[in-house]
């Protein structure tokens, strides 16, 4: 090595460079390879969630309750036009209705547990948000956005599973051009609605006349 | 501009004088690189400080991990699921109470705030209020009754000790209770009082005695000297044009101290054509101190004769007539000896203000101060006016430390076998003199109710878990008789119960629930028509209106004055010197007498004046450190009637010459995690005869030093040099006086010339709300309680003494306190800083990742999320009031205490850096309601939290487009400035210039800013 570095100017690789050569060499091969498997990734809705379906404790339908026998959203997820949280409904919910319907069925046996023993049903969360994330619902389905905006069309599921990817760069979508989503508030919980006119038109009128200018601020989600 | 030393600003000895090791602390932004601390026992601290103990449940998958959403099974009317919602209640610190509304999210307390219905809050607290949260879910909390014996301890439940009761307790009954003891807290609970009527029923031969280390028996019995009976003296600043304090920390040590703050500040703003004027005599430097228009530093052992002089002044020379018989009180005064050339203009103040004036004498001083200024206050006029009495509901009970000493007796005779102790920790704060541990082993039944396995628990044959004011039912009276109840905002997490509790089981027997005990108190006060209307109402507001107790009017009692001030004065102030210092014993700004100890925020939360942190320390004027030898950090040996304790020093600019201030409350033992072995236990040196102060100190050095962390030196604006740093102190903190105010309103506009103002880069022009802050230096006191607000607010971490020390702590305000003068007559002045929300921010030019940007409203806001700890932003920042997480300080925090996380702001994690939000999730909530409504945010209605809590209303936070909004008409105030503003980066808070109004009499002696 002495003589090496006294001998010459150039630069020389060490000797034990030979020994990593392959490695280097595979891991430039292996560089596009990698390279689209990120992409592959990044680009599937697996990522974002979208399609997760988690089996739930009860076997609850929403294309029955929501959508053969129509009961409102709101009747279930009070807090949707109050609060951040639409919130799940309470045992005694479901109860008001099956204390005479169904009394007997399998399908509501946790049901009649929970409601005797006072115990909760723990239901499984389907729209999971990062917890540095701050959405409220009441701001946006008393502005008229549909609930179908973001979760779907719920009164066709069976089982719930996540229609959208609720990744930022969607979010702000809707942030930067809310007349292609907006509706009349009283619309807000009707699933398959579809505008009379233009949608544009009608979501540019709904917002110059309820002053809608969703702001795109960090803070806006992020606090 | 005139440059003299005694107009720039300093904000330590150090920095006044320029020592090296500061400079070197300037040196870096941040003073010391990130690294885990060393050496064994600081690294051990540290991670214990961490909460070490538990972990979190360790879910991994590809998939974040599986929440569960849990409803109720059959949910509460009126409870919305993730809205927050108000209880009213109340706290009790030694029987003074604050009154609360305690933001409750999803049954969980997280926030404490001021009941704005109470006219004793007004929405404002202090900060031991505002850190109630984080001791409810401390984890260190009693979870379960011990039973001692010997040396070993048995964990127990409710049902032994109940088993223990039924036989111990059912003879106690029948024998009438031979050999019972109760040592219990200070209270104003009616029901308590009613359960102590009970005692004496069911055990006529039980003793009674009430300990509190703090007290305010002084003021007793200087009011029953000159009245013949007890009432408590409270004030109306707000009426009042000259306020003289003699050793009185109104605005902080006194049962009305938060309304005091806001008349006092309320009548002294010129905007309304109002200005008072204030005079402390004081020994170290208080609160109220801090907002003197004059202080004169005095030994606590002179201020009487002090206030001889006076009343000598004002009797002999200026002709103030005392009411009624006072013969023989000439012959008092005369003791008084020569006055210093201040009292005379003090006088003709006074004499000037008769009915509009107020003598006060704190609660240090010895009674016939008391009694002197009460009839000061007669002649002058005062009474009724500005200072006004009201009847004490326990004003028959014996001096605390009068009561320890009987009980000590009893105990000493053996006639006490049962002792039963309510609250309170008496092994660690009883009297020096009485040995407290010897005490208790002497008795063979001890039971310790408490809500920690505190010093006197592990003395106690039974320890059982006391329920924390948030868990429990109560009720209090305020200093003015009026009725609150004490209402639990959730279910006790361990088994606690309450001290009434307690008692009703010992009394009858059986165990009976608080509510049922405090309705069966209530209803005797609430109208008996609808009266389950009226206890909901009462629930719901906190107080019940006309409860106050009517104010009184005693007759002075002549003879009593005159022997007692001929007593007082009698005997001399002692010859204080090298070798017979003072040493005077106060409440820890902080830990209050200790019981706050394992309190986190309150432990890092820098004293108001020393700025230290986690610990205590003998504090001794320049001067007289000077003499002694002894240098800032220094380790002393204190002597005082041949007690010794060895204690760092800290010299503080201000103190009375050969006095040394020690604070109470720390050198705890058992304390809990983070209470354990901070700072010096000055109890040991403190005697039932010297509960206030003594001389005979003598201090001796060790030739050791002890490292002590002060935050008064960090993130110092201006590193650039001495001269720079003098130039620019005026620019940053603004005074002037009221007489240069008078002449020119503008004044602030001409004290600070700006350069020709050019922006760097393109301003932006805000539609919509533009939100900004106002913050009144002429109001600020430095009380503190705004920072722990935002600390609890905005989960802001606690870091402990060593990062504390490495300049890392993470408080999102720092209260900067500057001196200015000659150093042991320095003047002080406050200044909250925060964020100030510059529009054209350097901290958002320089972040490579985009973390920190504007927002339409004007906020300079975090990012978390992309935040990648560059550090450039603190950089840059001119304020320096960024904050970076140099650890993970929030991981690992054991469960219970995670409760105390507010939901609604992220935690942030290691390598973050974060600042003040101006409460962003405040301003969201708030904009997302008004707009659910349909209307606009109204003024006012969004409140920081800082301001929220403010007790002299000196934050007011609003949208600065909006130019009726009190915020515009604030930043538009002739006293309005921007700190800084010669770098044009246009802070969106803007500072009030301060304004102090000497007496023009003592003008020359102690001067502001002449005019240039």
């Amino acid at each position: 090595m002495d003589h090496d570095k006294q001998g010459r100017d150039s630069f020389e690789f060490p000797k034990w460079a030979n020994a990593i050569r392959l490695p280097v060499a595979l891991m430039a091969a292996g560089a596009p390879v990698y390279i689209l498997g990120m992409l592959y990734l990044l680009f599937d809705p697996g990522t974002t969630s979208v399609g997760y379906q988690p089996e739930q404790p009860v076997s609850y339908s929403h294309r029955l309750h929501a959508g053969e026998l129509g009961i409102d959203c709101r009747y279930c997820h009070t807090g949707v036009e109050k609060g951040a949280a639409a919130t799940l409904p309470p045992t005694q919910t479901c109860m008001n209705c099956h204390a005479t319907i169904k009394t007997e069925s399998d399908r509501l046996t946790l049901v009649r547990e929970s409601y005797q023993t006072g115990l909760p049903i723990e239901w499984v969360r389907i729209h999971d948000l990062p917890d540095f994330v701050y959405f409220n619902h009441s701001a946006h389905v008393t502005r008229g956005i549909g609930c179908e905006s973001c979760h779907g069309r719920i009164d066709q599921m069976e089982v719930v599973s996540q229609a959208e990817g609720l990744n930022m760069g969607w979010c702000l979508g809707c942030h930067r051009d809310p007349e292609a989503h907006l509706r009349p508030v009283d619309e807000a919980t009707t699933m398959g609605w579809t505008p009379g006119l233009d949608q544009r038109e009608l979501g540019a009128q709904l917002r110059e006349a309820r002053n809608i200018n969703p702001p795109t601020d960090c803070s806006t989600c992020h606090r | 501009m005139n440059k003299s030393p005694d107009q720039a600003y300093w904000r330590s000895l150090e920095e006044l004088g320029d020592k090296p090791e500061f400079r070197q602390f300037l040196e870096g932004e941040f003073p010391a690189e990130a690294a885990v601390p060393t050496d064994a026992v600081s690294r051990r601290r540290f991670l214990q400080l961490m909460g070490a103990s538990v972990a979190m449940a360790g879910v991994v998958g590809c998939r974040w991990p599986e929440e569960k959403i849990v409803p109720f099974t059959s949910r509460p009317e009126g409870v919305d699921p993730g809205i927050p919602r108000g209880f009213a209640t109340a706290m009790e610190l030694a029987g003074e109470m604050r009154p609360l509304v305690v933001t409750s999210y999803d049954g969980r307390p997280i926030k404490v705030e001021g009941n704005a219905d109470h006219p004793l809050s007004l929405g404002a607290t202090d900060h031991f209020a505002q850190a109630l949260v984080l001791e409810l879910f401390d984890p260190d909390r009693s979870r379960h009754a011990v039973e001692r014996h010997g040396g070993t301890e048995h964990k127990r439940s409710w049902n032994d000790f109940e088993t223990y009761a039924a036989e111990h307790f059912g003879a106690l009954r029948a024998s009438g209770g031979t050999g019972l003891a109760f040592l219990v807290e200070r209270s104003s609970s009616p029901t308590r009082a009613a359960m102590q009527d009970r005692v004496r029923e069911v055990f006529p031969q039980a003793g009674w005695f009430e300990w509190e280390p703090l007290t305010r028996d002084n003021e007793r019995s200087g009011a029953a000297q000159a009245f013949g009976h007890a009432v408590a003296t409270n004030y109306r600043l707000g009426e009042a044009k000259v306020v003289a304090c003699f050793d009185a920390d109104l605005f902080q040590d006194h049962p009305t101290a938060l309304r005091n703050a806001r008349e006092y500040t309320a009548a002294r703003r010129v905007e309304d054509g109002r200005m008072n004027r204030l005079y402390v005599v004081e020994a170290g430097y208080s609160i109220t101190g801090g907002m003197a228009d004059h202080r004169f530093p005095t030994a606590s052992s002179a201020i009487g004769t002090t206030l001889l002089q006076l009343a000598a002044e004002l009797t002999t020379k200026q002709g103030l007539d005392l009411p009624g018989d006072f013969g023989g009180m000439k012959e008092a005064l005369g003791h008084a000896g020569h006055a210093p050339a201040w009292i005379p203009a003090l006088a003709r103040d006074l004499m000037h203000h008769r009915g509009a004036s107020v003598i006060a004498v704190g609660s240090r001083q010895p009674d016939w101060v008391h009694t002197l200024a009460h009839l000061l206050n007669r002649a002058l006029g005062n009474t009724g006016r500005t200072v006004v009495h009201v009847d004490l509901s326990d004003r028959n009970r014996p001096h605390h430390a009068a009561a320890m000493g009987f009980l000590a007796d009893s105990v000493g005779r053996g006639s006490v076998n049962t002792l039963v102790v309510l609250g309170g920790n008496p092994v660690f704060d009883g009297p020096a003199d009485t040995d407290m541990a010897g005490l208790f082993a002497k008795i063979e039944h001890t039971i310790h109710l408490s809500d920690f396995v505190n010093e006197t628990s592990k003395a106690c044959a039974w320890h059982l878990p006391r329920a924390h004011t948030l868990e429990s039912w109560s009720d209090v009276r305020d200093a003015e008789g009026r009725y609150s109840v004490v209402q639990p905002l959730i279910r006790p997490l361990y088994e606690g119960r309450t001290p009434i509790e307690l008692l009703a089981l010992l009394l009858e027997g059986s165990p009976a629930a608080g509510h049922v005990l405090v309705r069966s108190t209530a209803d005797g006060m609430l109208p008996v028509l609808d009266r389950e209307t009226a206890w909901l109402k009462l629930l719901q507001s906190g107080v019940l209106t006309g409860s106050e107790s009517v104010e009184v009017v005693p007759t002075l009692e002549g003879r009593g004055i005159v022997a007692g001030v001929r007593r007082g004065a009698a005997a001399h102030a002692p010859e204080l010197g090298e070798n017979n210092l003072e040493i005077i014993f106060q409440r820890d700004p902080s830990l209050y007498d200790g019981r706050f100890a394992n309190n986190g925020w309150l432990q890092e939360l820098p004293d108001f004046m020393t700025k230290l942190t986690w610990d205590n320390a003998a504090i001794l004027g320049y001067a007289t450190a000077e003499a002694l030898g002894v240098k800032h950090g220094d380790l002393l040996t204190l002597d005082v009637g041949g007690r010794t304790l060895e204690m760092a020093a800290f010299v503080q600019p201000g103190q009375a010459p050969w006095t040394c201030v020690v604070q109470l409350g720390h050198g705890r033992t058992a304390a809990g995690r983070v209470g354990d072995g901070t700072g010096f236990d000055t109890y040991t040196l403190r005697t039932a005869a010297t509960l206030d102060f003594s001389d005979g100190l003598k201090i001796g050095r060790t030739g050791r030093s002890y490292p002590l962390s002060t935050t008064q030196d960090h993130f110092a604006i201006d590193a650039t040099g001495r001269n720079e740093r003098e130039q620019r102190s005026h620019t940053l903190i603004l005074e002037g006086t009221y007489e240069e105010y008078k002449q020119d309103p503008n004044f602030v506009e001409h004290r600070h010339h700006l350069p020709p103002l050019r922006s760097l880069w393109e301003e932006r022009t805000y539609e919509g709300h533009a939100w900004g802050m106002t913050i009144d230096l002429n109001s600020c006191n430095g009380c503190n309680a705004c920072v722990v607000a935002c600390q609890a607010e905005n989960n802001i971490p606690v870091v402990g003494k060593d990062q504390v020390g490495r300049g890392r702590e993470m408080s999102w305000i720092r209260l900067d306190r500057y001196f200015q003068g000659e150093p042991d007559e320095a003047k002080v002045a406050q200044q909250p800083v925060a964020c100030v929300h510059c529009e054209m921010a350097p901290c958002e030019q320089v972040c490579p990742v985009g973390a920190t940007m504007h927002s339409a409203e004007g906020l300079n806001e975090m990012a978390y999320n992309r935040c990648v700890g560059t550090r450039y932003c603190a950089n840059n920042c001119p304020y320096k009031v960024r904050r970076f997480n140099f650890f993970n300080f929030n991981k690992d925090i054991p469960d219970v205490q995670q409760m105390v996380y507010n939901p609604e702001v992220t935690i942030r994690a290691r390598g973050v850096m974060e600042k003040c939000t101006y409460c962003v999730q405040r301003i969201e909530s708030v904009k997302i309601e008004a707009k659910n409504e349909g209307r606009e945010v109204r003024d006012g209605e969004i409140k920081t939290a800082c301001q929220q809590t403010c007790p002299t209303d000196a934050i007011v936070f609003g949208d600065l487009n909006d130019e009726t909004s009190k915020v515009a008409e604030l930043t538009a105030n002739e006293r309005s400035y921007h700190m800084l503003a010669e770098l044009n980066i246009k802070p969106r808070t803007s500072y009030l210039a301060r304004l102090r109004n000497p007496n023009p009499e003592l003008a020359e002696s102690s001067d502001g800013h002449p005019a240039h």
